[in-house]
């Protein structure tokens, strides 16, 4: 392997064209994803009918109406707190137990917790729709039906696998030199876990965070089987209620509530994307 | 790669003999409980109560009837489950083999060649998994829709007929891969940012030695990430693949399982098993059935890992 | 060290009670619900409705909104919680409740016919023949919320599929409404010459192609035909299915529903229809509001009974329809009848249907609110006979695999015979075997 590295010296030059012919690529790519995001903002300004003669013209004139109209419909303030709410608990939940269970799998592994692991994992295996049924019955014998509890303790329970499994491939990726100065040093065990490899695991921390949160965000099924009270509903749900309402017959009004219902997350996704690329660069740099 | 005082923290080798029984299990089990609680309390019924749906005759209303096997064996002769069931495995196969390598593409890219540009494009690629799934629906019947589709409006300004021809939503051969394109576009930013976010665990050191040795990004790419971040490669082929047998929002929003039954997949037929055609027990054998191919898949994943052993 | 350990022990024992008390102690639940679900509604009446519409100022929810503003208005004393759900958010909520048996509302939204017969059968309605009868309705209308001859409902609107037609589009080219298969035909491909789209459908949707299916097999085999099969009299794939389906190919095949029939959603058939891409649409009445609602579409359309097949048993008198709107009772209702008839009856008033803007209304006395819906109530006047949306009227197990198989017609290369016959298994399976053959 080594003869090989040795004999292709590559050249400056050529490692710049690469670069310059891979930026390009990355650019490509990045656009495709960002264009259709774009898509929408050519008709949510027109009416239904111009919509249907001309989708993608220009606007014959900038007309705020249809977001006035979808957000009035929505009313996304009372549904703003109950989400937010839904999210905050299903973080609290689904992370540090995640977190706690992954390290126990990664780096003390046994007959025993590879066992506890499939148990844990078996959650992962469920799709939402086998369980809506008897999920709904449990809850109501638990007597958490109509309540956010009710919504954010079943997503943690379908949370917990996936991040489980993700904690675990991160710890078990990650150097012993630090545990084991700090073994010497005398931590124990959850020492070793709060103060040396939480804090290594970072980056999968800030990836957890981020996305449980928009999962639970745009989570869409349980809400609507969980909640009966219009007081309780999420904002994705007042959202849902709009658009399926609308249906398709009022394409730009059905545009405006999607750009509604997709904004807030792309917002706090842009504003924290710095501490992302932060994060993953950090665990770089301690290993 | 592990090495022995390694054994002597995480399996409490000998010099901790006598304090580690009690010590260790403690904290193991203190560390295990809450997930370990959270899924007996709401996973554990369902499922079983899944599993015992599946041997009855239910319309979900109530009144069950024990059948055995029949809802199985009934399912074999079920065009749209054996339809889900084909197209379920193609479609894992295909986004291990198309999106994993895409996302290694350009996550390694982007953690290799960092310069004024790249580095703000890290976030873009994740935009398009924030939204909500009825959302990426919409956008991609925007994308593939007959008359006012964009393809279809670009072919007509354009005069490609050819491509106008194309029914993306309607012909059988094709619809499948419209809405795979449409779930790439949508599921890759996931594998990109967890596998940066592994690429950048490697070492620094690693990679000047590699330069010093002459080694090309490609040659660095191949002979030390690859191997480095194959575990992860590994997690993410499993939540691939597990995530094609859940597979259900995009194919029942873009085409309903349509045409026919040419973009079914498991969760559509269990589905409208359970909630539209009144067959509870059947929909929860088909929710069986994917539970156990997953829990197969899983465990034959997981243990050829183990096998490897210490090869990360 | 050991202290830290200790304090690390401590906090997850706790997060680990934490979570053991939300879960298991009444009391912690309880609290949580004081913060997280306000209190409880002590004084009026609380009634729960589940509906599918927003009551917001969508001209197509103008009878919602009507209802409910109206009715708050009127009954102070009574809570009225409505609760739009959209579709399919109404379906799967109202399967997973009544599958549960808890937390049922007490009046939900619902189209009669199978559906609400399976729930009557599960003992989740309630039986409210005694005071529903005296309401005045129109008979078909009270026949789908009858269910082995108890009213569990009211429908104030009623829909008949039916023929619309762009008027101008036949003005300008010179055709006439056509009376009979034939002419039909003939009309299609001279709109096919003039490179208009004969029909919109919304194939991609599989229910939209139901009405036209239900239509030719009634001109092949008359009204009963569809009844026969259901009480399994004959067979799904005898002559009158095969005969309607084989015609429905043959003009799939000629295009008339256009070159990708089935890429096309129900949504996008309204805006061929809208902008004169399409010349005609077999669907139901409920159009009529957008149809002749200038700020959905700038072309004059018309709605016509369905052509005869001269030769054929159906009569042009034979018409396809079920409820538009309609509200359903529950078993939650049981002790506050009071409250329940009078919302219905407030639903089935002149003056909460007066708001509606296209749907033909069940209730005598209500002005027509447009020429079109004029056009669809006289049609539906002359009915004679009226048979129920097949996929209403058979029991759930089979009635998605119904609209799959009418799917396949679309597809040039299917066979029609051969799927029918799939559907007649199944049918067996699930109805037992036809006792003719």
């Amino acid at each position: 392997m080594n003869d090989t590295f040795l004999e292709k010296g590559v050249s400056k030059k050529h490692n710049q064209y690469s670069e310059i012919f891979i930026t390009a690529i990355l650019i490509i790519l990045a656009l495709v994803v960002i264009l259709p995001l774009l898509l929408p903002w050519c008709f949510v300004f027109k009416t239904q009918l111009e919509f249907a003669y001309y989708p993608w013209s220009w606007p014959k004139e900038f007309k705020w109406s249809n977001f006035l109209f979808a957000w009035e419909a929505v009313r996304i303030g009372e549904g703003l707190l109950n989400t937010l709410w839904v999210c905050i608990g299903a973080i609290l939940c689904t992370v540090p137990t995640s977190a706690m269970a992954g390290y126990i799998f990664a780096r003390y592994r046994s007959k025993f917790t590879e066992i506890v692991f499939y148990a844990i994992l078996a959650g992962y295996f469920v799709p939402v729709q086998m369980v809506l049924i008897p999920l709904y019955q449990l809850c109501n014998n638990l007597n958490l039906t109509n309540s956010l509890p009710g919504l954010f303790l079943p997503m943690t329970a379908f949370g917990i696998p996936f991040w489980t499994m993700i904690y675990r491939s991160f710890f078990r990726s990650l150097p012993n030199e630090l545990a084991e100065a700090a073994w010497i040093d005398g931590a124990g065990h959850p020492g070793i876990f709060f103060r040396v490899m939480l804090p290594l695991a970072k980056p999968a921390t800030i990836l957890a965070v981020l996305l449980v949160f928009i999962g639970s965000w745009s989570d869409y099924l349980l809400s609507l089987i969980m909640l009966n009270d219009q007081k309780l509903f999420t904002m994705q749900l007042r959202i849902a209620q709009f658009m399926q309402s609308t249906g398709t017959h009022n394409m730009p009004r059905y545009g405006a509530a999607a750009i509604i219902a997709a904004a807030p997350t792309i917002m706090l996704y842009l504003i924290f994307q710095r501490w992302i690329i932060k994060g993953t660069l950090a665990g770089a740099l301690k290993g | 790669m592990k090495s022995n005082a390694n054994v002597s923290i995480f399996t409490s080798g000998v010099k901790y003999q006598l304090k580690r029984d009690w010590n260790l299990i403690i904290f193991k089990s203190i560390f295990l409980l809450p997930a370990l609680a959270f899924l007996v309390i709401f996973m554990y019924y369902p499922i079983e109560e899944t599993f015992r749906l599946s041997m009855m005759r239910a319309t979900g209303l109530g009144d069950t009837v024990f059948i055995g096997f029949d809802n199985y064996l009934r399912l074999f002769k079920n065009d749209e489950f054996i339809a889900g069931f084909i197209n379920v495995f193609a479609w894992s196969f295909w986004s291990v083999i198309i999106q994993i390598p895409l996302a290694f593409f350009i996550a390694f890219s982007l953690s290799v060649y960092k310069n004024k540009i790249t580095s703000p494009l890290r976030a873009v690629y994740y935009l398009a998994n924030i939204l909500p799934s009825a959302i990426t629906a919409m956008l991609g019947r925007f994308i593939f829709a007959p008359r006012y589709g964009v393809i279809a409006t670009i072919s007509e300004k354009f005069n490609w007929t050819w491509l106008g021809k194309i029914d993306f939503l309607g012909d059988t051969n094709i619809v499948f891969w419209s809405i795979f394109t449409v779930a790439t576009w949508a599921y890759t930013g996931f594998g990109i940012i967890y596998l940066m976010a592994n690429i950048e665990q490697i070492p620094m050191e690693l990679r000047e030695a590699a330069e010093l040795d002459g080694a090309n990004k490609w040659q660095y790419a191949r002979f030390i990430v690859l191997p480095m971040i194959a575990y992860p490669i590994r997690i993410l082929a499993i939540i691939s693949t597990i995530g094609s047998l859940k597979l259900f929002d995009l194919p029942w929003m873009l085409t309903g399982g349509g045409p026919g039954y040419s973009t079914s997949t498991l969760v559509i037929a269990l589905y409208k098993q359970g909630f539209v055609n009144w067959q509870y027990g059947r929909g929860s054998a088909i929710g069986v059935i994917i539970f156990l191919l997953a829990l197969i898949f899983a465990v034959t994943q997981f243990s050829l890992q183990g096998k490897e052993g210490s090869v990360k | 060290m050991f202290k830290n350990k200790n304090i690390t022990i401590l906090l997850v024992i706790a997060v680990i009670v934490i979570i053991v008390g939300i879960l298991l102690f009444p009391g912690v639940q309880n609290s949580i619900k004081t913060v997280f679900k306000g209190g409880k509604a002590t004084g009026p009446v609380k009634l729960t409705v589940w509906g599918r519409d927003l009551p917001n100022d969508d001209p197509a929810h103008a009878y919602i909104r009507a209802v409910v503003t109206g009715f708050r208005a009127e009954n102070p004393d009574i809570e009225l919680e409505y609760i739009a759900l959209g579709d399919p958010g109404l379906m799967d909520k109202t399967k997973v409740a009544m599958a549960s048996n808890k937390d049922l509302p007490d009046i939900f939204q619902g189209w009669g016919g199978s559906v609400m017969g399976g729930y009557a059968d599960a003992g989740r309605l309630l039986d409210m023949t005694k005071e529903l009868k005296s309401i005045p309705c129109s008979a078909a209308a009270r026949e789908a919320m009858t269910w082995k001859k108890k009213i569990y409902g009211v429908a104030p609107f009623f829909a008949i599929a039916g023929l619309f037609i762009n008027e101008d589009i036949f003005k300008a080219n010179g055709l006439k409404i056509p009376t009979t298969i034939d002419e039909l035909e003939a009309v299609a491909d001279a709109l096919k010459a003039k490179g208009i789209q004969p029909f919109a459908c919304g194939a991609r949707d599989k229910w939209p192609p139901l009405a036209l299916y239900m239509y030719l097999t009634d001109r092949y085999g008359g009204i009963n035909a569809f009844d026969d099969a259901r009480t399994r009299k004959i067979r799904f794939d005898s002559d009158a299915f095969v005969q309607a389906a084989q015609k429905y190919q043959e003009w799939v095949k000629k295009g008339y529903f256009g070159e990708k029939p089935l890429s096309e959603a129900y949504g996008d058939a309204d805006n061929l229809m809208a902008t004169g891409k399409a010349a005609m649409q077999v669907t139901g009445s409920w159009k009529c509001a957008q149809y002749a609602s200038k700020d959905f579409t700038d072309q004059n359309i018309g709605f016509y009974p369905f052509p005869v097949l001269p030769g054929g048993k159906g009569e042009i008198t034979d018409m396809m329809g079920m409820v538009d709107i309609g509200f359903t009772v529950t078993k939650a209702a049981a002790n506050k009848k009071d409250a329940v008839v009078r919302f219905l009856k407030y639903a089935m008033s002149v003056e909460a249907c007066s708001a509606e803007k296209g749907r033909i209304c069940a209730v005598p006395g209500v002005k027509v609110p447009t020429r079109l819906t004029g056009m669809a109530s006289e049609v539906f006047g002359k009915a004679k006979a009226i048979q129920f949306w097949w996929d209403q009227d058979l029991p759930p197990m089979i009635t998605s695999p119904l609209n799959d198989t009418l799917q396949t017609f679309f597809m040039p290369e299917s066979d029609v015979v051969r799927a029918l016959t799939k559907y007649e298994e199944l049918a067996e399976e699930h109805l037992g075997p036809a006792k003719e053959i």
